[in-house]
């Protein structure tokens, strides 16, 4: 569509050319007819998107639109009167549709304040834990309903074999053995109803679709904050001057917050301008060499921090915990508590070693702050991401061969680690923020208030939803216990980021941040998880005592023996025997995709190419423009200097008198 | 209609609804809080509000562009920055959540066009950078920084070096900058 163009305001644009008051009026109706002639070819829809997005006052649009109605009626035959009548219905109920959705959006108030008051950086926290809420709540939703709620009406087998203690909150074991909350609680009998439910397929079909829905899901947002934020960054200069400017943040209204907005901005400002004076002077050799080793020697103990961690829960943590499911001892308290050991290790470990990082990372010097904060980002998401590795390792290993109803087990322990995170980020919030805060403005001035870490906070939360995500498959009920801890840090984190917290420093681009916590949560958070669970499902000995996967050999073996149970030419069966397990099918796939990718490379580098051109094309028509507006101005003033000298009527135009200097007086 | 009380008819507020982005709520909400600043006027409803009237409100007081804003938005013949109902909808609109991004950097740009000559030059530039850095003397730029400053503004978005930042080239700038459309909002 034709953008529109700029009307002209009094002085701007057209008033520089030096026309008269009638002949901007001209214009203006020339332009307006135009664009009434435009609006009245497209369709409804677009033409009343395309009216509300002028930037006109209002009532000029209002003028705009009855123009282009009228023009309309007098077109138009009554016929096309009811369908325009159908579609501004249609168009006021999907308005209406829409405020009414946005009633049902819990904590808009509470965003809202806390965009206000300490910027989108630290909004885009809040924002991220809705999300993951979301997926959380669906979770459960179709958990409960497809797998829980058919289990608990027509089998109920809650045998408890003791009763309910309050440790069972915090281990998972004893009372919530055999319930529906683990694995072990389900069996796999085909329930008898009218059409016949089939608790296996159940089972395996739920969890696999809400984890193929996320992932889908998540590939999305990542492409498309991806296509958003980063895709765009090629251009002369990068230089950050504009982005800093334009990255004020309107919506903040509290005073004291904009003072300390514009007191950043400036450090900002200053510090890119020291930064691109500094880019210029090269580093001497001898200098290179030296940061280059220290980056080595930094990324070799944080390496070997990560590698200690693992060894240390490894070793220290397991040993407890098949202790005790050894001894079948339900009375042994102290036992039962020792499996605590292992989650609380790991959750030091997750404390103190990022802290070890940052720690660390003061002895190396970056070229820009942003590269600071990306490597200690990567290097914390290595240190979780090996931590449960490990673990991972550990359940997928060691605990099938050695543990009878190893699922439920490895439930408990997911279940465990869950609740321990939990507590540890309450005591965080308690230590790290609010004795911190008392501490820096009372105790020692020179600290200061905290700063509200984006970073830390956010990949916590990614580490807790991975946990979330790999215990779905041992624990159906798992994301009950999610949904509890987000909607309470939620909550604790509000309040103490008024009461304790100031906002961070470094607010630029906040949307590239954003874009690199979403692939996280795709790339090792969502692909580990989901990883895992396949091969538990593919190649793991079910239990043979407990589960609903009960005497398979793998949970996968359901599928087959119910498309065998299908009829021989039933069209289930067809596809899965000869498209899904046939390698030939996965082979035409995958060249298919290689090729699209070629082609869709090849597209993006012509057109960088031909962003090139235009730049220098656009450059060379400046040149043309300011060359023309310079010849118009010149001939405009001589016409009026003609006019006005009209009425004497002869020639006294000014014109350049070659013999200048004759006319100068001789004793200069 | 007269009095503060009056409430927008059905008719009216279907038409704000469809030449703005607000939605019916904000729209509602936005003709209370207009109605509370007339109210202190005592002018009969349609009337104008003043423009320090209008920097009463909280979401503008502090604002570093307050006084701009109301100017752009104003279509008063004495150009004095008043509002009326409609200017005040024009406002909340551009500064709203699904306005699109033309519209935003658009009005932007005039709010950033001190001297609203259709260009932001340098001075314009300066005026810029120095309503969003601190008042203080530590935090204002030196002069030298605030030369090297508009140098590189200028290096990076005047394409053709023409010397100033005209309409498309801002707009070819602001949609590289994705924090934009995000942090442009005004919510009531």
């Amino acid at each position: 569509m034709r953008r529109m163009s700029v009307f002209p305001q009094h002085g701007t644009a057209l008033g520089n050319l030096g026309l008269t008051a009638n002949e901007i009026r001209q214009e203006t109706e020339n332009n307006t007819s135009e664009l009434v002639s435009d609006l009245v070819n497209l369709s409804a829809g677009a033409r009343f998107e395309a009216i509300r997005s002028l930037h006109v006052p209002f009532n000029e649009k209002k003028t705009i639109r009855n123009r282009v109605n009228s023009v309309k009626l007098s077109k138009t035959i009554l016929a096309a009167d009811c369908r325009q009548q159908v579609s501004r219905s249609f168009r006021r109920f999907r308005a209406s549709l829409a405020s009414a959705m946005q009633h049902l959006v819990i904590w808009q108030d509470t965003l809202k304040e806390i965009g206000g008051r300490f910027g989108t950086s630290v909004l885009s926290y809040f924002l991220f834990l809705k999300w993951l809420l979301q997926f959380n709540l669906f979770s459960l939703i179709i958990n409960f309903c497809f797998i829980t709620i058919p289990q608990i009406v027509h089998a109920p087998n809650i045998s408890s074999i003791t009763g309910f203690r309050g440790l069972e909150l915090l281990t998972g074991v004893g009372y919530f053995n055999k319930t529906v909350l683990f694995y072990g609680g389900y069996n796999g009998e085909v329930i008898v109803s009218k059409p016949a439910y089939n608790m296996q397929l159940a089972y395996f079909f739920t969890i696999a679709a809400y984890l193929v829905l996320c992932g889908v899901s998540l590939i999305y947002s990542t492409s498309r904050s991806f296509q958003k934020n980063f895709a765009l960054e090629t251009g002369p200069v990068s230089g950050g001057a504009w982005r800093l400017l334009c990255s004020w943040d309107f919506s903040v209204v509290n005073e004291k917050a904009i003072q300390y907005n514009k007191n950043n901005l400036a450090i900002q400002l200053k510090e890119s301008l020291s930064e691109r004076l500094q880019e210029k002077n090269k580093m001497s050799r001898s200098d290179r060499i030296k940061h280059l080793s220290l980056h080595l020697l930094a990324w070799l103990l944080s390496l070997g921090l990560a590698l200690g961690s693992c060894a240390g829960i490894y070793f220290l943590g397991t040993n407890r915990e098949l202790a005790f499911s050894f001894s079948h001892d339900p009375s042994d308290l102290g036992a039962e508590a020792s499996t605590l050991l292992l989650p609380v290790v790991v959750s030091l470990f997750n404390l103190i070693v990022p802290l070890l990082y940052s720690l660390i990372s003061k002895i190396e010097s970056y070229s820009n702050p942003r590269a600071k904060i990306y490597i200690s980002i990567v290097r914390t998401v290595i240190l979780k991401m090996s931590i449960l590795g490990i673990l991972c390792f550990y359940w997928l290993s060691f605990v099938p061969t050695n543990i009878s109803c190893w699922e439920s087990f490895v439930g408990q322990s997911v279940y465990r680690l869950l609740i321990i995170d939990f507590i540890f980020c309450l005591l965080g919030i308690f230590f790290g923020e609010f004795l911190r805060n008392v501490i820096g403005t009372m105790c020692i001035q020179s600290l200061g208030v905290p700063e509200f870490d984006i970073a830390r906070n956010v990949l916590d939360l990614i580490y807790g939803q991975t946990l979330a995500w790999i215990g779905i498959y041992f624990s159906p009920l798992l994301p009950v216990m999610q949904v509890l801890k987000l909607f309470i840090i939620f909550y604790l984190k509000k309040i103490s980021l008024s009461m304790n917290c100031q906002p961070p420093k470094h607010t630029g681009r906040a949307a590239q941040i954003q874009t690199v916590f979403i692939a996280l949560l795709f790339f090792p958070s969502f692909v580990g998880a989901l990883s895992m669970v396949a091969f538990t499902v593919w190649s793991l000995k079910p239990s043979d005592q407990c589960g609903p996967f009960q005497g398979l050999n793998t949970p996968f073996h359901t599928i087959f023996n119910w498309t065998h149970s299908l009829p021989e030419t039933h069209w289930v069966r067809w596809i899965f025997e000869n498209i899904l397990r046939s390698e030939l099918f996965y082979y035409l796939i995958s060249l298919i995709v290689l090729v699209i990718t070629y082609f869709l490379w090849q597209i993006t580098r012509g057109r960088k190419e031909l962003i090139k051109t235009l730049r220098e094309q656009i450059v060379n028509e400046g040149k043309d423009k300011a060359f023309l507006l310079n010849k118009l101005q010149n001939l405009q003033k001589e016409r009026r200097e003609m006019a006005s000298y009209r009425p004497q009527d002869f020639d006294q135009t000014p014109h350049f008198n070659p013999n200048w200097m004759n006319t100068l007086p001789m004793d200069m | 209609m007269g009095g503060t009380s009056s409430k927008l008819s059905k008719d009216l507020l279907s038409e704000y609804q469809e030449l703005t982005f607000l939605t019916k709520q904000e729209i509602l909400m936005a003709h209370k809080i207009f109605s509370e600043l007339q109210d202190k006027e005592n002018g009969p409803y349609g009337a104008r509000v003043s423009m320090e009237k209008v920097l009463t409100l909280p979401e503008l007081k502090s604002n570093p562009f307050r006084k701009r804003i109301c100017q752009v938005f104003s279509t008063s013949d004495l150009k004095d920055g008043s509002l009326s109902f409609e200017d005040f909808l024009d406002l909340l609109s551009a500064f709203s959540d699904s306005a699109t991004l033309e519209i935003k950097s658009h009005y932007a740009f005039r709010i950033f066009d001190f001297d609203d000559d259709g260009t932001l030059d340098a001075r314009d530039l300066e005026k810029l950078v120095n309503s969003l850095t601190g008042e203080t003397d530590d935090t204002r730029l030196t002069g030298e920084e605030m030369k090297q400053l508009i140098g590189n503004i200028l290096e990076e978005s005047d394409i053709d070096k023409d010397g100033t930042v005209n309409l498309s080239e801002f707009q070819h700038v602001i949609s590289r900058s994705p924090d934009f459309v995000s942090s442009f909002k005004i919510v009531l």
